[in-house]
C-alpha cells in the first residue's frame, strides 16, 4: 500500500536553529508520536520504538531512522524502515528548510510510505488517515519543541 | 431356512446421516481438540514482504519470552536436509521456511515453540527479521517479461513454469479462419480461496517407540504418510497419520504445508508433542488458493449457430511455487474438459503457468483439477456466441449438444465421456423453471426499462481420477481402496482410503455395503483417516470418493458375497452353483422359499462354515477404467437494480445428473453447499493483491462468506444416467454445483445488462462493479 503526504510547518526560529534541530538524531527521534523508547546510534542514525494502532491492529513498531542532510544545509532527507507484529513500513521523507524572514522558518515536508502486512491489510481502511495524522504530528512536534526552546 | 425378515435395499434411500448426531451435539473430534501431556505450541513468523532478501534473523529476544523453548529457521532446516518440500505433481519444490529470500507475503520464515499458544505467538512477534525489499511481480503478465526472475534456484532462469496444450492446433486455426461467425473474449476467473471453517493444523508426537504419531487435517492421509517419509527420511512404517473429524476441506487440505514439517521437526528436536493450528489469516494468505486463470476464448460457428471450433489460451498465476496439487504430467489438471457438453469438430487449448509473488496453490475449492475454470470459459463463451448470433442461448446449446447416441463420446481434447442425455436434462430444467413464461416476463420488464436476466449453464464435469495408467500423485497411481469385515451378528466395518470432510461417507459407504450384502446400514461402521487401519488410498478430493472408493467398496462387498455364497450353499444343503443372490438374500435357484439372509450366513461363517475358510472379510483396490462425467443444467433468474448495481438472485434451479444416487438427502446437501460456494465466487469472493503484492483479503471482513441472509433459495431436480463402467453407476456430485453455477450467475447478470450493450464483467460481480458497468454502458450510449 503506497501512501503519499506533504505539508508545512511555520516555526518561530531561524533557519540555523531549525537546521541544527532536524539534523540531530536524538532530537528528531523524540519527535515521533507515541514514542516508547529512543536509542541514538550515531549522529545520523537512531532507533525508535513507537506504539502503533491502526484500526484493529495494535502493537509496537521498531523503526530504524537514517538522517541524510544535504551539503547546502537546506534539505534534510530521512529513511525510516522497520515494523512489528508481522507488518513492515518503509518511509522516505524530506524537508526543505526555508527562510521565511523575520527570524522565522518554513519547514516544507513531503514523504511517501509503503506499508505491508496486517497494518496495511487489516488496518487498510483507516491506514491512510492514521498515517497522515502521525506524520503531521511528528512535524508538529518539531515545531512545538523548537518554538518552546526559542521562547 | 431363514427366520429373518426380508432385507430391503439401501441405494437411493434418503437415510439420515449417521454422523450428524455427533456433529449437531458438538461432539465432533477435531485436531484442535487433541491435547497431550507436556504438549508445546508452535507459531510461525511470516514475512510482511512479498519479495525480499532476508538480511538477518535474530531470535535472541524471542528466546527470552517466558515459555519459549526453541526457534528454528530455514537455515536450520536446510542444514538438516529439510529445507524444501516436493510439490505433489513432482515438478517443483517449495521452501519449508524461507531460505535466503521470501517470495510471497505471509511466507513462513521461522517457527517458534513454546509452552502455551500465547507464548508461541509472543515469541514469534519477538523474532527480529531484517529484509531488503526486492522488486515485486504481482501479476503473471509482468512475470512473463522475465524482467525480475523470481526463482533463481531453478535451472531455467525464467518465471515461465510450464506450457501445456491439447488438441489439433492447425485444424482449429483453419476452422476458425473459415467460420461465418467468430467470437473472442478475455475472461479472468479470479483468485479465490476455499476458506474451510476449520483452518489447517496438526499435532506431531514421537511415541515411546520413536514412531511419529501425526494428527492432521488431511484429505489424503496415506499420501501424507508417503510424502512425509520422502521429505523427512523417516521410514514409512514409523509414521502413523490420523485425520480425525475435518471441518471442511474443499481441496485446501490436500497439500502438505510447511507448518506440518516444522511441527514434526519441533517434536523431534524437543522430544515433546507439538500442536500447530493456523489462524484464519494464515489460512487465507498462505494455503492452497483456487483459480487465477486469465482465459482467452474463441469460438467459431456457422451462420445458423453450429459450432465449428474452440480455441482457448490461458495465462495461469501459480504464485511463488508451483504447488498446485495436480496429478503428475497434468500441470493444467483436467482443463481439457473445456469443450464442455458441445460437439466441437475442432478444438485446441493451451495453458502457460507463471510464478508471481503470491501464495502458491491453484486447484482447491471444489473444482476437480481446473474443471471449474474450463466450465466457466465454455459456458460464458456459448452465451457470448448466442448474443453475437442473436440466438436464444438455450437453442444454441440444444443445437450443439453431444447427442445421447454419441456416447461413449471421444472429445476433441482427449476425454471419452461415459454417458449422458444432455437434451433430456435441459428439457427437465426448462419445464421445471417455466422458461417460456420467464422469457415473456423478461420482455415485459425490458419494455419498462427494468433489468431482468436469465442465465443458463449446461456444464459437463470430469471427475473420479483416475485410471492409474494416466494419473498419479508423487508417482502413486490414483486408485482407491476398501476393506470390509462382516462380524458374526451381521454388523460390520468398512475402512476406506478416503477421508470425509463433511461429505457423509459414514452414511454413504454403509449404504453401499448394505445394498450389496442385504444388511442394515445402521450396523455398518465406517472408519477412515487412520493409516494404520485403512487400506492405502489417495484420499477425498476432486469428487473422486464415490467414483473410485465407492466402487472399491462395492467390489469388496461383492467379494464377500462370493465367499458367503459358499457358506450359504452349505446352509441350504445345495451345491454352490445352485445358489443365487436375489432380493438381497441367497436363494436356491427356482425355490425362492429356500433362502438365507447375509446375517444368517455371517453367523455361520464364524460358527458353522463347514470346509470353508472362516470369517467374512475382503479388500479391494479399485483402478477405474475411465473417469466419470457428471453434468447438469443450471438456470439463474436475476433482477439488477439499475441505480445501485445490486443483483438479486430471484430463482435458481439446479438439475443434476450424477448417475446413480446413493443417498438423495446427501446429494441435495452437497448441491446446496456447492451452489452457495458458486454464488459466493460469482458475487463476493476474490483474494485481492495490490500492485505491491500485499494481500488485501486476510480475514472474513474482506474475504466474504455468504450467510443465510445473502444465500438465495435453491431448487433442485435430477435426471439419472448411470455411468456404464462404475459398479453401481454412480458418477460423483460434490463439485458439480461449484463447477456449473458461476457461469449461470454471470450469464444471468450479463443477460440482464445486455440491452445496455454490456458483454462481459469479470467476477466477482460486486454491486460497485455492476454499477460501473451500467454507468459506462449508459455513457457510451449517450455519446453515440
Amino acid at each position: 500500500m503506497n501512501l503519499q503526504y506533504s505539508g508545512e510547518e511555520a516555526i518561530a526560529a531561524g533557519t540555523e536553529t531549525v537546521w541544527a534541530f532536524v539534523t540531530d538524531a536524538g532530537k528528531v527521534g523524540h519527535c515521533f508520536p507515541d514514542l516508547i523508547e529512543v536509542t541514538v546510534q550515531d549522529p545520523t542514525h537512531v532507533e525508535a520504538v513507537v506504539r502503533v494502532g491502526v484500526g484493529p491492529v495494535r502493537g509496537k513498531f521498531k523503526l530504524k531512522v537514517e538522517l541524510l542532510p544535504d551539503a547546502e544545509r537546506r534539505r534534510i532527507d530521512m529513511k525510516i524502515s522497520g515494523g512489528g507484529f508481522g507488518s513492515a513500513v518503509d518511509l522516505t521523507a524530506g524537508a526543505d528548510v526555508v527562510d521565511a524572514g523575520a527570524g522565522r522558518t518554513l519547514l516544507k515536508w513531503g514523504g511517501q510510505a509503503v506499508a505491508r502486512g496486517p497494518v496495511a491489510t487489516v488496518g487498510g481502511r483507516v491506514l491512510d488517515a492514521q498515517a497522515k495524522k502521525l506524520i503531521e504530528q511528528a512535524f508538529a512536534n518539531v515545531r512545538q519543541t523548537l518554538s518552546a526552546a526559542v521562547s | 431356512m431363514s427366520t429373518d425378515s426380508k432385507p430391503a435395499g439401501s441405494i437411493g434411500v434418503a437415510m439420515k446421516r449417521k454422523e450428524d448426531p455427533r456433529f449437531i451435539q458438538g461432539k465432533g473430534h477435531y485436531v484442535d481438540d487433541i491435547t497431550m501431556p507436556s504438549m508445546l505450541y508452535m507459531a510461525l513468523v511470516r514475512s510482511p514482504y512479498p519479495h525480499a532478501e532476508i538480511t538477518s534473523i535474530d531470535a535472541t529476544e524471542a528466546l527470552k519470552v517466558p515459555g519459549v523453548k526453541a526457534v528454528i529457521t530455514g537455515k536450520d532446516l536446510d542444514a538438516a536436509g529439510l529445507g524444501w518440500l516436493p510439490t505433489f505433481h513432482g515438478q517443483d519444490k517449495q521452501m519449508v521456511l524461507a531460505i535466503g529470500k521470501v517470495l510471497f507475503q505471509y511466507q513462513e520464515v521461522a517457527a517458534v515453540f513454546a509452552e502455551t499458544r500465547a507464548g508461541a505467538a509472543d515469541g514469534a512477534e519477538a523474532v527480529e527479521v531484517e529484509y531488503t525489499p526486492l522488486p515485486v511481480v504481482a501479476d503473471p503478465f509482468t512475470a512473463k517479461t522475465d524482467t525480475v526472475i523470481l526463482r533463481p534456484d531453478r535451472e531455467i532462469k525464467s518465471n515461465h513454469i510450464f506450457h501445456w496444450e491439447v488438441g489439433d492446433k492447425e485444424a482449429t486455426a483453419r476452422a476458425l479462419a473459415t467460420s461465418a461467425t467468430r467470437i473472442s473474449q478475455r475472461m479472468w476467473f479470479q483468485r479465490c480461496h476455499p476458506a474451510p471453517l476449520e483452518p489447517c493444523g496438526c499435532v506431531a508426537h514421537f511415541d515411546t517407540m520413536g514412531r511419529l504419531q501425526f494428527h492432521v487435517t488431511s484429505q489424503a492421509p496415506h499420501v501424507y504418510r508417503t510424502a512425509l517419509s520422502l521429505v523427512t527420511g523417516i521410514p514409512e512404517d514409523k509414521i502413523h497419520v490420523i485425520s480425525p473429524d475435518i471441518g471442511g476441506g474443499f481441496g485446501n487440505k490436500v497439500p502438505v504445508y510447511p507448518g506440518y514439517v516444522c511441527a514434526i521437526v519441533g517434536a523431534l528436536k524437543l522430544g515433546r508433542p507439538v500442536k500447530w493450528i493456523e489462524t484464519r489469516t494464515e489460512n487465507l494468505t498462505s494455503t492452497g488458493f483456487a483459480r487465477d486463470y486469465h482465459i482467452d476464448v474463441e469460438i467459431g460457428a456457422t451462420a445458423d449457430g453450429k459450432v465449428t471450433a474452440l480455441r482457448v489460451a490461458t495465462v495461469a498465476d501459480h504464485g511463488a511455487f508451483d504447488a498446485a496439487a495436480d496429478p503428475r504430467g497434468f500441470p493444467a489438471g483436467m482443463f481439457g474438459i473445456v469443450t464442455g457438453s458441445y460437439d466441437f469438430p475442432a478444438a485446441h487449448a493451451e495453458v502457460d503457468g507463471y510464478f508471481t509473488n503470491k501464495a502458491p496453490g491453484g486447484i482447491a475449492y471444489r473444482c476437480s483439477f481446473r474443471v471449474t475454470e474450463a466450465s466457466f470459459a465454455i459456458e460464458r463463451g456459448m452465451d457470448i456466441l448466442a448474443d453475437e448470433l442473436g440466438i436464444d442461448p438455450v437453442e444454441l446449446r440444444r443445437k450443439n449438444f453431444v447427442r445421447r447416441d454419441q456416447f461413449p463420446y471421444p472429445s476433441p481434447l482427449g476425454f471419452t465421456y461415459d454417458s449422458g442425455d444432455y437434451h433430456k436434462t435441459l428439457d427437465v430444467a426448462l419445464e421445471k423453471i417455466g422458461y417460456q413464461a420467464l422469457l415473456k416476463e423478461q420482455a415485459e420488464k425490458r419494455a419498462r426499462g427494468e433489468l431482468m436476466g436469465i442465465g443458463i449453464s449446461t456444464f459437463t464435469e470430469v471427475v473420479g481420477a483416475g485410471p492409474s495408467k494416466q494419473f498419479n500423485i508423487l508417482g502413486i497411481k490414483m486408485f482407491d481402496s476398501a476393506e470390509i469385515r462382516i462380524h458374526p451378528t451381521g454388523a460390520g466395518i468398512v475402512r476406506a482410503g478416503t477421508k470425509s470432510q463433511g461429505q457423509g461417507h459414514e452414511t454413504t459407504w454403509a449404504q453401499i455395503v448394505a445394498e450389496e450384502l442385504g444388511l442394515d446400514p445402521q450396523n455398518i461402521m465406517v472408519e477412515e483417516g487412520d493409516t494404520d487401519t485403512a487400506p492405502y488410498g489417495l484420499g477425498t478430493y476432486a469428487s473422486r470418493s464415490t467414483p473410485v472408493a465407492g466402487a472399491a467398496i462395492a467390489m469388496a462387498a461383492r467379494r464377500i458375497r462370493e465367499k458367503a455364497r459358499k457358506v450359504a450353499a452349505h446352509l441350504l444343503e445345495v451345491g454352490e452353483a445352485d445358489v443365487e443372490w436375489t432380493d438381497y438374500t441367497f436363494q436356491v435357484k427356482g425355490v425362492p422359499a429356500r433362502r438365507v439372509t447375509m446375517k444368517e450366513v455371517a453367523f455361520a461363517a464364524y460358527t458353522n462354515m463347514a470346509q470353508n475358510e472362516p470369517g467374512l472379510e475382503a479388500t479391494y483396490y479399485y483402478d477405474p477404467p475411465n473417469m466419470t462425467f457428471p453434468y447438469g443444467t443450471y438456470i439463474a433468474v436475476v433482477d439488477v437494480d439499475r441505480d445501485t448495481g445490486e443483483v438479486k438472485v430471484r430463482r435458481f434451479l439446479a438439475v443434476d445428473d450424477c448417475g446413480t444416487i446413493i443417498n438423495p438427502v446427501i446429494v441435495e446437501g452437497q448441491i446446496h453447499g456447492g451452489l452457495t460456494e458458486g454464488f459466493a465466487i460469482a458475487f463476493m469472493q476474490e483474494i485481492q493483491y495490490d500492485s505491491e503484492g500485499n494481500n488485501l483479503t486476510t480475514n472474513f471482513t474482506d474475504y466474504l462468506l455468504p450467510t443465510s441472509l445473502e444465500t438465495p433459495h435453491w431448487d433442485t431436480a435430477k435426471t439419472t444416467t448411470p455411468s456404464p463402467h462404475h459398479p453401481i453407476g454412480a458418477k460423483g456430485v460434490g463439485e458439480s454445483p461449484n463447477v456449473g453455477s458461476p457461469a449461470a450467475f454471470v450469464n444471468a447478470v450479463i443477460d440482464a445488462l445486455s440491452p445496455l450493450g454490456v458483454r462481459h464483467i469479470d467476477m466477482p460481480l460486486t454491486r460497485d462493479k455492476v454499477w460501473r458497468a451500467i454507468q459506462a454502458a449508459e455513457a457510451k450510449k449517450a455519446s453515440a
